[in-house]
């Protein structure tokens, strides 16, 4: 499968290209670290006060920081670093080097958004298990293969609304080359460790299914140590499907708007 | 030309650029109610290619070289008019036809900058699916024509321009191109570096059969490399042929270059010359003149008739002074 082979060749040459600043290696680890740190007792401080949060306990909510690890650890491996040598000063839209992306025989979107790998955030995506891990252990209850498998599916359409998202921010470089969105949504998205039930009703609304961030963690959070409704389910999966072609179709209709910088 | 791969008719791009008058009031007039311009690139131009030609597309800066080489290789859309390379629309960039062309650019990389050349080209390799046997052989061709296998495997950061430029063009041959597009490929090499990248492409046109397009300001790549030219300016064809009926077309003139013996030029002058000719030089035993093309004989004729001429030199002006001219005044 081409697809395949491609996307290990890119992270082949992507490890090389890192393996190239050995320190980053160590400081990339360290922020990892004290990321999970913080996080975790945030939650810690939180729980040691009251036993529970708009019906979140203590195991539930590290569940939820696992699903948001392992959601922001994804995004680190390979999404967003890909997007990011699109956007910026040192960026290909901006340098016009992305004329050599055009001209290869490879599907762009496909191409721009698989290139680029980051292979420490493997690192996260274990701290993210081992966080959801720890969070179910906590639980005290037997999972379900088909439970295990639901919360798989529900992580997967979160990923691909978050992706989708991302997808349509890369595509908004086409018009100016600023990376606001992404800031933007970077500061949404933080949000999105907690669940969104502990925020006020207008504003969980808006992360639910405005800015979807909720979806992307809290509902496969919610799958695993919960549940959720048929409807959830069913909007959810209907909201992946058209924010992804709807990014798709930006991404497409920015390609032809690229006209390269003079050279 | 029956063997055509490269056919272009009446092409024509149109730039909409914003127009923002200065200060800061009109930048957020313009940034409320933006107001744009029409800027031709590129006015109606035609020309066909044939395969395995190499062609110098020429002209100042902002004449519509890049433009007209992007709208080729299928980076922009034309605004109107045909374009056809190798059977295929460019700007459609179907898979199939990406895999026929590819692009170096003097002043952008394509390579990943910190791992060795190597590395990129197995990358590339995949991208464009050539089978694992034809990319060593390929690679193998390329690195000994460029004597580049000392280049391999250090990171691509670590190496001189020249070094990169060769990177550039095995990245961009490692598939086997039939159309090869180049922009401004010897832009800040030194002069022996560029002469080596010449002969690479001389012998890599002739042995492959790849047909070369070729933008350059340095007019000795083009004189090098190009039996044929292309001279746009202001967006327009001006010439599609020889560079060196170039030269006659826009400088209906020869130079005469003479040294008289043991006496200097007398002193009212060079007698008897018609008022065509122009005198560029004269000092102490030498003497410069300009003369028209079609009395150039004649002239000369009569010049060894009355001065006691020991040498006599009569050439063409330099194609750097016909392009000038053609540069600065524009061509009729």
């Amino acid at each position: 499968m081409k697809p395949f082979r491609l996307i290990g060749s890119f992270m082949r040459a992507s490890f090389q290209e890192e393996a190239a600043y050995r320190t980053n290696f160590l400081i990339s680890l360290f922020t990892s670290l004290l990321n999970l740190v913080t996080a975790v007792l945030g939650i810690l401080v939180l729980y040691g006060q009251i036993d529970s949060l708009h019906g979140w306990t203590l195991a539930s909510t590290l569940a939820l920081l696992g699903v948001f690890l392992v959601v922001s650890a994804v995004r680190g491996l390979f999404i967003s670093p890909s997007f990011d040598s699109l956007s910026g000063m040192d960026g290909e839209i901006w340098s016009g080097a992305f004329d050599f992306t055009v001209l290869r025989p490879v599907n762009t979107q496909f191409f721009a958004s698989f290139r680029k790998w980051r292979l420490f955030a493997l690192f996260d995506l274990l701290l993210g298990i081992g966080v959801l891990t720890a969070g179910v252990i906590q639980l005290g209850v037997t999972l379900s293969i088909w439970k295990i498998l639901f919360f798989l599916a529900m992580l997967v359409v979160g990923m691909t609304i978050l992706y989708a998202i991302l997808l349509i921010f890369a595509a908004l470089i086409f018009w100016s080359p600023g990376v606001l969105f992404t800031w933007v949504f970077d500061g949404l998205f933080q949000m999105a460790r907690y669940p969104t039930n502990i925020y006020p009703g207008w504003l969980r609304m808006v992360l639910t299914w405005i800015v979807p961030v909720g979806v992307i963690t809290t509902f496969p959070a919610r799958a695993l140590t919960d549940s959720i409704t048929p409807v959830e389910l069913i909007v959810s999966l209907l909201l992946a499907v058209v924010l992804l072609a709807a990014a798709s179709i930006l991404f497409r209709v920015g390609l032809r708007k690229y006209a390269s910088a003079s050279s | 030309m029956d063997n055509t791969i490269i056919k272009v008719k009446e092409l024509t791009k149109t730039y909409r650029v914003p127009v923002r008058a200065e200060g800061l009031g009109a930048s957020l007039k313009s940034l409320l109610k933006p107001t744009y311009s029409e800027v031709t690139a590129v006015q109606s131009i035609s020309f066909e290619i044939a395969q395995g030609e190499m062609v110098g597309l020429i002209g100042p800066n902002g004449a519509g070289k890049t433009t007209t080489l992007k709208m080729l290789a299928g980076l922009l859309h034309p605004t109107s008019g045909q374009v056809s390379v190798a059977g295929y629309e460019p700007w459609q960039r179907q898979p199939e036809y990406l895999k026929r062309i590819s692009m170096v650019m003097g002043n952008k990389s394509q390579m990943l900058w910190d791992i060795p050349p190597l590395d990129s080209f197995r990358v590339l390799g995949e991208i464009y699916s050539v089978p694992k046997n034809e990319f060593e052989r390929n690679l193998e061709e390329l690195v000994q024509l460029l004597e580049m296998k000392d280049l391999l495997t250090k990171p691509v950061r670590n190496l001189s321009l020249g070094e990169r430029m060769k990177c550039e063009l095995t990245a961009s041959l490692l598939h086997k191109p039939s159309v090869l597009f180049l922009d401004e490929p010897t832009l800040g090499l030194d002069v022996s570096m560029q002469l080596r990248l010449r002969r690479f492409l001389a012998d890599y046109n002739r042995s492959s059969g790849t047909t070369v397009i070729l933008t350059s300001h340095y007019m000795a790549d083009v004189m090098a490399l190009c039996p044929r030219v292309i001279l746009i300016h202001h967006g327009k064809l001006l010439h599609d042929g020889e560079l060196g009926s170039l030269a006659r077309r826009m400088m209906p003139f020869k130079i005469l270059r003479i040294t008289l013996g043991q006496e200097s030029i007398p002193e009212n002058g060079v007698p008897q010359l018609p008022d065509s000719v122009e005198v560029l030089e004269a000092e102490s035993n030498l003497l410069n003149l300009r003369v028209p093309r079609g009395d150039a004989s004649a002239i000369t004729a009569k010049l060894l008739e009355t001065l006691n001429v020991v040498d006599l030199i009569i050439e063409d002006p330099s194609i750097e002074a016909v392009i000038d001219q053609v540069y600065s005044e524009g061509a009729q």
